[in-house]
């Protein structure tokens, strides 16, 4: 992202790396263990307070009016230290972005402000499920305008064990779906225990029942997929720049490690399967930033297709961060596979990261329809 | 027109005819019981992933995690109930002699439902296979037979494999870098035995163990020519176990930590050292070269194995999922994309097994268990009652002689194109069936998305379990390196190894 670097974006990559260091890097291996630990609170008390959370959103919502290049900036240097908390904040900002673009501000202004908890503040949504996968939630209208009774199953809803409120996809009818603003302390609502994970233990989730729950609608009945899609384009990039900043964790590791460590009388680094093995590495991620710096790059500059384009940096970025991270344990042997040296947690944070916003395959085909259909690809 | 006649120096062109049709020659060498055998091995293994393995790996994955000092003991006692740790263990040394070969395929169903359990049981054949390799037939006798024992006690003996290393990890596991390796694990000559010194790390199965296949070097400053290998026994003075390790994955089957305090191994417990190996034709060097070539060749053919399971598992769990789960108002599976995907996969799984079936024939040609598939002995062994072959035949494994038959049969008559052979063959069936094991794993969450990641869907755990197999055994670029030692190096005068 350094071309794309001026003095203030710069200033704020500073403090997002002296938050990191400071908040993440020390204990993120007691944090990782999440449930069986406790959660980071104070962490994300202090994310709050930095202004971490909603750095998108405008003033008026305790947001900072942050553009996509700043929301990439922020999570990628999170993920260099530890992925789960950039994972947080891409969840609530998937959320509220989902209800701010379906013109919901004055559902956000009646909600955000007031609290003063961190939980409050948060949103909760199903991050990793996307539109092609089955909605297990149907809507039926009550009395009251935009009033809906919610029932059936939400799975894997990010953040919903912590989170006071969640955005929710639920059918009311036919094909067509629609969101929903739902109170998770309403009720009619269970939540399970939290579900174990892969990857970005810190980044919680559970499944929810509803039977009869309340859920205001947000936006128009049935507009859920262009929701989704008004946001599409600044997530896919977000996600790409959560899995450029575990790569530049796992490949800054691998290079020290393999600088000190010794096998066969020298330094492994000087080996030349293993030096070409770190090469490939700085070739993925070196690509896959170029690639988020040019969706960056083309989202501000608003250019025809931009969404498109950060679409492929999260198919691209996502794919190469499996493989180096894979890697990225390699160089380090058994080290590497211990939780001590954080490569084993970037491996398992970057398979995960690459399910954000659904299924890679269908978000393939779904990719490649528009180009069919005509949308300029480059 | 159909000749070989007078230019047999064409089959002695790379690829060699004999290292590529070891299936082919030992096909009809093989006794024919050794298929119903398997068939048995099979059978046992598939109703030990329905009643145990499958009902507890997930639940044994999570205490773990929850608790990184539990230790599963109860899994083992239950595997011993089962008889798999004297399962493969020869009729002579008190087992009950399946075929060698069989192991792998025991492993891959297992590891199909849980590489941790697998783990369990196959790592144990690990130290079994290295007490057999020093060929110290006195010694194979006395602990193979514990293990048998603690099957009818209800006891479990297992045998681990101490050879990793703080500071050295690959070069422990190739004399050509021992040689300039950083070892640290000291084992000083002194009256009656050795005094050891040091640190083992990353032992699977170290504290379950009750016996330990230690291998230490007699002068730090010169490893690769003082290898010696001792029997340490849990609760031995100045031997204890240090932390077991926090790994991502395979958590049921714990890596430890054990130590060695002025710690006095006896005589009568040194497997092998310089003084043992001096009435044989080769050097020092030359035979512990041989001797991790005997164990290597046959343990990465069950990590092979170990890999194909996992491989296996990731299949069957995606396919299970693209059964049951719609998308885009189809069933996953009549995607055509997903079909091509599945199918991958089960070619993954395929060419891993045929992999590690293939090092097997050779082991079975060439390596440590070539003459237990002697069919004459095999069938002797099969059939002779265990009575008589505890009162007449187990006297003369404490013999010194014949510990020096099989000495010298398997150190001094080998071939270098034998150990080339199978060496080269476990080495590419222990990156295939890994890499295999990995790939599936990551190819069943690109199926499977965001229900892939969750734990209850297996799927992941399959992704954690797997990527361990690509390090322990020699690294993948180590057992790459051997493939080219073995079978390509051999044929191009200019090549050197080591000397990047």
């Amino acid at each position: 992202m350094k071309s794309l670097m001026n003095s203030q974006l710069g200033m704020f990559e500073e403090t997002v790396l002296d938050f990191a260091s400071k908040e993440l890097v020390d204990n993120r291996q007691d944090n990782d263990r999440f449930p069986f630990g406790p959660l980071f609170e104070e962490v994300l008390r202090k994310a709050r307070a930095v202004g971490f959370f909603s750095v998108t959103l405008p003033e008026e919502l305790e947001g900072c009016d942050m553009g996509t290049t700043e929301l990439c900036v922020l999570l990628e240097n999170l993920c260099r230290s530890d992925a789960s908390l950039a994972a947080v904040i891409f969840t609530d900002t998937m959320a509220k972005e989902i209800v701010y673009r379906a013109r919901g501000f004055l559902q956000l202004k009646e909600l955000l402000p007031k609290v003063s908890e961190y939980d409050g503040t948060l949103l909760a949504c199903q991050a990793l499920v996307d539109a092609t996968q089955a909605i297990g939630l149907s809507a039926k209208p009550e009395r009251a305008a935009d009033t809906f009774s919610l029932s059936g199953k939400a799975d894997y809803v990010v953040l919903g064990g912590i989170a006071r409120n969640a955005v929710l996809a639920a059918r009311t009818g036919g094909e067509e779906y629609s969101f929903f603003l739902v109170d998770l302390a309403g009720d009619g609502i269970t939540k399970s225990e939290p579900v174990r994970s892969l990857g970005l233990h810190a980044c919680p989730a559970v499944d929810i029942s509803m039977e009869s729950a309340r859920g205001a609608l947000v936006g128009t009945e049935g507009e859920g997929a262009a929701y989704l899609e008004r946001v599409a384009g600044r997530m896919n990039a977000a996600a790409a720049a959560m899995s450029v900043g575990v790569m530049k964790g796992s490949f800054e590791e691998a290079v020290s490690y393999a600088r000190e460590r010794q096998q066969g009388g020298r330094e492994i680094v000087n080996w030349s399967e293993v030096r070409r093995m770190l090469a490939r590495m700085a070739v993925k991620v070196k690509a896959a930033d170029m690639v988020v710096t040019e969706a960056c790059r083309t989202a501000e500059d608003n250019l025809p297709s931009w969404e498109l384009g950060a679409k492929t940096a999260a198919l691209f970025a996502g794919e190469a961060s499996v493989e180096l991270t894979t890697d990225g344990i390699q160089v380090l042997g058994g080290n590497g596979y211990m939780e001590d040296y954080g490569q084993e947690k970037r491996f398992r944070d970057a398979a995960q990261i690459r399910c954000l916003m659904g299924l890679a395959p269908m978000r393939e085909l779904y990719l490649m329809g528009k180009v069919l259909e005509g949308e300029p690809l480059y | 027109m159909f000749s070989n006649n007078g230019d047999s120096s064409l089959l002695e062109r790379e690829p060699k005819f004999r290292d590529i049709t070891c299936s082919l020659r030992s096909v009809n060498k093989l006794p024919g019981a050794v298929l119903k055998e398997t068939e048995q091995l099979v059978a046992t293994a598939r109703r030990f992933n329905d009643e145990v393995v499958r009902p507890q790996a997930l639940e044994l994955d999570r205490m773990k995690h929850e608790d990184p000092d539990y230790l599963p003991w109860d899994l083992v006692e239950e595997a011993n109930r089962w008889g798999f740790y004297s399962m493969f263990i020869p009729k002579l040394f008190g087992g009950h002699g399946m075929n060698m070969p069989g192991l792998s395929y025991v492993l891959e169903e297992i590891g199909s439902g849980c590489t941790a359990i697998s783990n369990l049981i196959g790592v144990h054949y690990l130290g079994v296979a290295t007490l057999c390799g020093s060929w110290n037939t006195r010694l194979m006798n006395k602990i193979m037979r514990e293990t048998a024992e603690g099957e009818k006690t209800g006891k479990p003996c297992l045998i681990s494999l101490a050879i990793t290393e703080p500071g050295a990890g690959t070069d422990t596991e190739e004399v050509d870098l021992v040689a300039r390796a950083k070892v640290t694990c000291h084992a000083e000559k002194v009256p009656g035995g050795y005094r050891l010194n040091g640190r083992k790390i990353f032992i699977s199965n170290g504290h379950l163990s009750t016996w330990h296949m230690t291998i230490a070097y007699a002068d730090l400053e010169n490893p690769a020519e003082t290898t010696v290998m001792l029997a340490v026994k849990t609760g031995m003075d100045g031997f204890s176990f240090g932390r077991q390790e926090h790994k991502m994955g395979q958590k049921g089957c714990p890596a430890s930590e054990l130590i060695f305090e002025d710690c006095f191994v006896p005589d009568e417990l040194i497997c092998f050292d310089a003084a043992q190996a001096a009435r044989y034709s080769r050097s020092m060097t030359q035979i512990t070269a041989q001797l991790l070539d005997y164990v290597l060749s046959a343990s990465r053919a069950g990590v092979g194995a170990f890999g194909t399971g996992v491989a296996r598992g990731a299949y069957e769990e995606a396919l299970r999922f693209a059964q049951e789960t719609e998308i885009g108002g189809k069933l996953l599976i009549n995607h055509e994309w997903a079909q091509c995907l599945l199918a991958e996969m089960y070619k993954n799984v395929a060419l891993a097994r045929l992999s590690y079936i293939e090092t097997n024939y050779a082991n079975g040609m060439y390596g440590l268990f070539k003459l237990l598939h002697y069919k004459p002995l095999f069938y002797y062994m099969k059939y002779l009652p265990q009575s008589i072959i505890d009162k007449y035949l187990e006297p003369l494994m404490n013999l010194d002689v014949t510990t020096w038959f099989f000495r010298k049969l398997y150190f001094d008559w080998q071939k270098d194109e034998e150990y080339q052979r199978t060496s080269g063959w476990a080495s590419m069936s222990k990156f295939s069936g890994t890499d295999a094991g990995v790939k599936n794993s990551q190819l069943a969450l690109e199926l499977m998305g965001g229900a892939g990641v969750r734990t209850d869907q297996m799927a992941e755990k399959h992704l954690r379990d797997s990527k361990l197999l690509q390090i322990y055994e020699g690294t993948n670029q180590l057992n790459r390196l051997n493939v080219f030692k073995c079978l390509i190096g051999r044929s191009a005068p200019q090549a050197r190894l080591f000397e990047d």
